[in-house]
C-alpha cells in the first residue's frame, strides 16, 4: 500500500489522489500529541481525540510505501506533517526491542518498505544533513527497510517528484 | 543574569521535562522564569518574558525522533518575535526520551541549532537525556521512601520511644544512594550546563541516560507498561493486533481515498 502525506493543499491531493492508496492532506486542522500513551495502553492503535488523526496510525502503519511532502523547518518537516507523525506512534506497541543497536518499540504492523521524505521550501545544507538523518531515524523507528530524501528546488521539480 | 525555563510537555502534571527543569533551574541559579507551553494560548504570555532575558532553556521530550509539533508552532513564532525585537539570547535545550539512549535525541538538537540560525539566536547546546520517563519515576521513589523513613520513626517512638530507627535510617540511606546512582549522569551534565548557562557560554551537545544497564530497563520499561495497560484496559482491547483501519468512522474527516 502506497501512503502519501503532504502540506500543499487541496490541490495536491486531487493530482495525487490516483497515484496513492491513501492521501493525508497535512492542513493542521488537528490537535497535537497530549502524550499521554493512550494509543498503546488504553485503546490500542486509535487516538483518544475524535479528529481526523484518530486513527492515522492504521493507515501510516499499513503503507509499505510512505510518501512524505514537507516543507522545510529547521532541517525538519513542518508543523503540520510533524503533527500526523506524533499522533501515528501507535503503528509501535508499547513492547521494546532493539533495532539498529538501539531501542525501539516493536512494530504492531510488522515491517516496510520504503519512507521517503521531498523537502521543498528554503533549505541550507547544513539543513539537508540534519533531514536525511531525521528520515533514517525515523525509517529505523518505524521499520522501514530504507530510506530516501530528496529536495525539489522549484514548483516544477516538485511536482515531478511526487 | 536572568534565565527563562520552559516545559515543553504537554503533559498537565507528573512529566519528566518538569523534573530535568527544576534540576536545571536549581543548577543554573541568577534569576529564573518558568513558563509552561502546551497550546498556543500560552506563545504570547512565553515571548513576553524573553524581553530581558539573557538565555532561555527549553525543556522537552523526544517526539517521533523530532521536536514535538506544538512547539514548532511556537519556535516560528519565536524566531518572528526575536527578529522583530532584535533579542540575541542564548537557547540551551534539556531534551529527553523514553528510550535508554541520550543519543537518539541527537535530530531534535541539530533542529533547534538550525532554529537558532535562522532567529538570529545563539545555539548555547544542550543536554539529551535517555530513560527520562523512569528518571522520572526515581523522584516518586525518593518520596516514597521518605514517607516510609517518617511512619517508621513515628512507630518506633511510639513502641519504645527511639524516633531514629537505625535499620529505617540504613535502609533509607540505602534506597537514596540507588535512586541518587541512577540519576549521576543526568546530575552531571546538568550542573555543568547551569555553569555554561550563567556565563553565557556554549556548552555543546552532551548525551547521558539512566545509569543502568539498557537489557534491565527494557524488562522495566515493558513491566511499567503491561501494568499501566492493565489497569487502563488496553490489555483487553487487542493491545498488540494489527488493528484496521476503520474508514467509515472518518467519513466526514477528510482521509482515505474514495
Amino acid at each position: 500500500m502506497k501512503v502519501i502525506i503532504h502540506d500543499l493543499g487541496s490541490p495536491c491531493t486531487e493530482k495525487v489522489r490516483e497515484k496513492y492508496d491513501h492521501v493525508i492532506e497535512a492542513d493542521g486542522k488537528y490537535a497535537p500529541c497530549q502524550g499521554c500513551f493512550g494509543c498503546w495502553t488504553k485503546h490500542p492503535a486509535e487516538c483518544f481525540m475524535k479528529d481526523r488523526l484518530q486513527q492515522v496510525c492504521r493507515i501510516i502503519g499499513q503503507a509499505d510505501e510512505l510518501v512524505i511532502v514537507t516543507k522545510n523547518l529547521y532541517g525538519a518537516y513542518s508543523t503540520d506533517i510533524k503533527n500526523v507523525l506524533d499522533r501515528s506512534i501507535g503503528t509501535s506497541t508499547p513492547f521494546s526491542t532493539y533495532r539498529g543497536r538501539q531501542m525501539h518499540h516493536t512494530l504492531r504492523y510488522g515491517k516496510h518498505d520504503l519512507w521517503k521524505v521531498i523537502v521543498w521550501g528554503d533549505i541550507t545544507e547544513e539543513e539537508k544533513a540534519t533531514f536525511r538523518l531525521m528520515a533514517e531515524r525515523n525509517a529505523i523507528n518505524d521499520g522501514f527497510q530504507r530510506s530516501e530524501v530528496g529536495f525539489a528546488a522549484d514548483p516544477a521539480e516538485l511536482e515531478a517528484m511526487i | 543574569m536572568k534565565t527563562v525555563f520552559i516545559n515543553c510537555s504537554p503533559k498537565k502534571r507528573f512529566c519528566a521535562s518538569a523534573y530535568f527543569l527544576s534540576m536545571q533551574r536549581l543548577f543554573t541559579g541568577g534569576q529564573t522564569e518558568t513558563e509552561k507551553l502546551r497550546t498556543p494560548a500560552d506563545h504570547e504570555r512565553i515571548l513576553e518574558k524573553l524581553r530581558g532575558a539573557d538565555a532561555v532553556v527549553l525543556c522537552m521530550p523526544l517526539y517521533v525522533d523530532g521536536v514535538p509539533s506544538h512547539v514548532l508552532r511556537f519556535l516560528e513564532e519565536m524566531e518572528a518575535f526575536c527578529r522583530r525585537n532584535s533579542l540575541h539570547l542564548n537557547v540551551y535545550c534539556v531534551a529527553n526520551n523514553g528510550f535508554i539512549e541520550g543519543r537518539q535525541n541527537e535530530p531534535m538538537m541539530q533542529v533547534l541549532e538550525h532554529f537558532c540560525a535562522r532567529a538570529g539566536l545563539s545555539w548555547g547546546g544542550g543536554v539529551g537525556i535517555g530513560g527520562g520517563v523512569m528518571l522520572n519515576v526515581t523522584r516518586i521513589m525518593f518520596v516514597v521512601n521518605i514517607g516510609l523513613l517518617v511512619l517508621n520513626s513515628i512507630l518506633s517512638f511510639t513502641r519504645d520511644g527511639n524516633f531514629f530507627p537505625a535499620e529505617a535510617w540504613i535502609s533509607f540511606a540505602e534506597n537514596a544512594a540507588l535512586l541518587l546512582f541512577f540519576n549521576l549522569g543526568v546530575l552531571f551534565y546538568l550542573i555543568r550546563m547551569g555553569g555554561h548557562i550563567r556565563r553565557g557560554t556554549f556548552s555543546g551537545k552532551r548525551y547521558t541516560r539512566i545509569m543502568i544497564p539498557s537489557f534491565i530497563f527494557i524488562l522495566f520499561a515493558d513491566i511499567f507498561f503491561i501494568i499501566i495497560s492493565l489497569f487502563e484496559g488496553g490489555l483487553f482491547r487487542g493491545w498488540l493486533a494489527k488493528k484496521p483501519y476503520e474508514a467509515s468512522r472518518l467519513s466526514s474527516q477528510g482521509t482515505g481515498k474514495s
